[in-house]
């Protein structure tokens, strides 16, 4: 009975229904680009760099340098390993230096890293770069007889830009055809290498390098201030060239082995970080508690990213307030669009009413199927908004929209990658149901209180 | 058998300052198996009488015993069960509930009284057949005449096995054709099935088929002629 009073009067109902799809099509997509890019930052700034959790000693925090560096051994990497949340710890010498190469001088941030463990970390790797758009080349290029006008003009906007590989030319270029790409390879390769375990060189950040105009095989000048104030100073081979997605450390970081880090600093068997990552993030507070309560709390302490990255924090925290307000304010614009149709019903059926609780009709069955006709509208538009949004979350996800002009811009300032991915299906997707489905029960309040008071006799004169 | 005790029963209404007596110190009795009208000019109370007696109004004073049972003593869903159980109403305007069939009309207050499908089956056919819809079954109220959808309420009425069947103005929307098979109808399930029929009615057709009939005049009866034949 409650389904085919739901379509007694068809286009309310299918208005209904469609103010709630659209309601719930819209916060579901706002939340998860909003969510979705919180992700791709975290995963950039958090999970592929500084880890969710890092030990350092207690004063670095407030006053890092070398000085405050803490003691590193095996013991103390197998006690955080034993920790069950732990997936990894990548132990790290972090400071300043001033890089110099002919006339060029720059201070750089030079990162000591364990070469292998880091690869399970930010793995460097993977952003060396082995394609470079250089002006001297890309003449042959461009006279590629298939490339497309289109696929000149994107090329023509990436020149001086570099790569790590193909894909990334193929994806940001709109360039499919493995021919092409293969010709543009062979034309524009730049041959550096990843650092062995006790490398002498260094891997040098894109645009330092470019600024700094550094080549494989060029040997960089290191200077700076070691451990208690020694003096630090070397000659380091480039080894490769990286690409680093934030546009502000991509100015300034320099890699090196961590055993030459520490002879360079003079801080053998010393870090400045431990960086850790975890199996489950979710379970963040609980092992950075584990940790702390197992360590030396005079010689170390364990911070959260939100912690050594208050900036990151509050920068998701102040979108994400304004993300919830703006669902808000459309939910509610919503609510009062579905309290209108149910006032509407129930002025229009206040006859009927009357007359089936005259003829022996609960007030309290009455008021369930009433309930029971809000839900099936509230379902239908749920359901359907569900549907068609699923496929469009699961495309935003795995390909991610790459912003261009002067918002990609705007991204790369603040150090993130230019890209919207949405986020995955989490229980944000569900939520945005169950307040939907929750505005249902909430505008069937005043219909099912006006059929508790309703008056019979009053109904069947309506 | 007294199934209808109605005693100096009065309702007044308030309407601005002025106190309405819509009934007016009534008192009257119904026996099994009646087929009574109430007649009277428009605002006589005949109306306001009818929902006292089913329990839909309450009286400022006085009482209604169906049965023996104080309507007044009922209160929420009893009275609903009581009236689901001992009554039977037919509108002026059918009431039908346009979402369902003839058939899911009739057996709606069966479905409430808790029946099960094969006896819901039974009684539903037995009574739109009577009613003369037997063919109509699956017709939805939108798609049958005035006078089929009154047919309808008639069964609908009579399917929960009502002590009294009260009607109110049951022939005003329908022409002569219509208005006489209804009382046919309503007059042979009277004499077959024994039920008590209370009519208020205009209809000098309704009248004249009527074995009691009881003038309101002033929120009072100022006569009560049974007919040859009548109880």
């Amino acid at each position: 009975m409650a389904w085919r009073n739901i379509w007694r009067n068809r286009r309310r109902t299918i208005i209904t229904a469609a103010s709630i799809f659209f309601a719930l099509f819209f916060a579901i997509i706002m939340r998860s680009f909003q969510l979705g890019t919180y992700g791709h930052m975290i995963h950039q700034v958090i999970e592929s760099y500084s880890g969710y959790l890092q030990l350092q000693s207690p004063d670095y925090f407030d006053e890092p340098g070398l000085d405050n560096a803490f003691e590193y051994d095996q013991d103390l990497l197998n006690r955080i390993n034993s920790n069950p949340g732990v997936k990894i710890a990548v132990p790290r010498v972090e400071s300043f230096a001033l890089a110099s190469i002919g006339a060029k001088t720059k201070g750089v941030l030079v990162n000591g890293i364990d070469v292998e463990k880091e690869a399970e970390l930010s793995n460097p790797q993977k952003n060396l770069v082995h394609y470079r758009f250089l002006s001297a080349v890309m003449d042959a290029v461009y006279a590629i007889p298939e490339l497309t006008e289109d696929q000149k003009t994107n090329l023509k906007m990436y020149e001086n830009a570099s790569f790590s590989s193909l894909d990334k030319i193929g994806m940001n270029c709109g360039i499919s055809d493995e021919t092409i790409l293969q010709k543009i390879g062979e034309l524009t390769a730049f041959n550096g290498s990843y650092l062995q375990a006790s490398d002498e060189g260094v891997l040098v950040s894109d645009r330092l390098s470019k600024f700094m105009q550094l080549n494989i095989g060029d040997t960089l000048v290191l200077m700076g201030t070691g451990y208690h104030g020694a003096s630090a100073a070397g000659l380091f081979p480039v080894r490769g060239i990286i690409k680093i997605p934030s546009p502000e450390l991509d100015n300034k970081l320099v890699y090196m082995s961590l055993p030459r880090a520490q002879e360079f600093f003079g801080m053998e068997n010393m870090l400045t970080t431990l960086a850790i990552n975890l199996n489950d993030k979710s379970t963040m507070s609980e092992v950075q508690q584990e940790l702390t309560n197992q360590l030396d709390k005079n010689a170390y302490v364990v911070k959260n990213w939100q912690e050594f990255n208050p900036v990151l924090k509050q920068s998701i925290e102040g979108d994400n307030a304004g993300g919830i307000v703006f669902a808000a304010i459309l939910y509610v614009i919503v609510f009062f669009g579905i309290f209108g149709t149910v006032l509407m019903m129930i002025a229009e059926r206040k006859r009927e009413f009357g007359v089936l609780i005259a003829i022996g009709m609960k007030k309290r069955l009455l008021m369930s199927i009433v309930l029971i006709e809000m839900f099936f509208i509230g379902t239908l538009g749920t359901v359907v908004g569900m549907l068609i949004v699923s496929p469009l979350i699961y495309l935003g996800n795995k390909f991610p929209i790459r912003l261009t002009g002067e918002t990609a811009k705007m991204y790369e300032d603040m150090g993130y990658e230019a890209v919207m991915p949405m986020a995955t299906f989490d229980a944000y997707f569900w939520w945005q149901a169950m307040i939907v489905l929750l505005m249902v029960v909430v505008a069937s309040y005043f219909p099912l209180k006006s059929i508790r008071k309703l008056k019979v006799i009053k109904a069947l004169r309506a | 058998m007294k199934v209808i005790e109605i005693k100096d029963l009065v309702k007044i209404y308030n309407e601005s300052e002025v106190k309405v007596h819509a009934v007016n110190g009534i008192t009257l009795d119904f026996e099994q198996g009646e087929f009574a009208a109430i007649v009277g000019p428009s605002g006589s109370g005949k109306t306001t009488l009818l929902n006292m007696i089913g329990g839909l109004d309450d009286p400022t004073s006085g009482e209604v015993l169906v049965d023996g049972t104080a309507m007044s003593n009922l209160k929420g869903s009893d009275l609903t069960d009581f009236r689901l159980n001992n009554i039977g109403f037919v509108f002026q305007s059918y009431n039908l509930i346009p979402v369902l069939t003839a058939k899911e009309n009739t057996e709606f207050v069966m479905r409430l009284q808790g029946k099960n499908s094969k006896e819901c089956d039974a009684r539903t056919e037995e009574l739109l057949k009577s009613v003369g819809l037997g063919e109509r079954m699956n017709a939805r109220p939108a798609k049958l005449s005035g006078g089929q959808q009154q047919r309808v309420a008639v069964a609908r009425a009579l399917a929960s096995k009502p002590k009294f069947v009260l009607a109110d103005e049951p022939t005003a929307n329908l022409d002569s054709k219509s208005t006489e098979t209804l009382l046919d109808i309503m007059e042979k399930l009277n004499r077959e099935e024994n039920i008590t029929f209370v009519f208020s009615t205009h209809d000098a057709r309704v009248v004249n088929k009527a074995r009691r009939v009881i003038t309101v005049e002033d929120g009072k009866v100022i006569s009560d002629e049974r007919k040859n034949g009548g109880e």
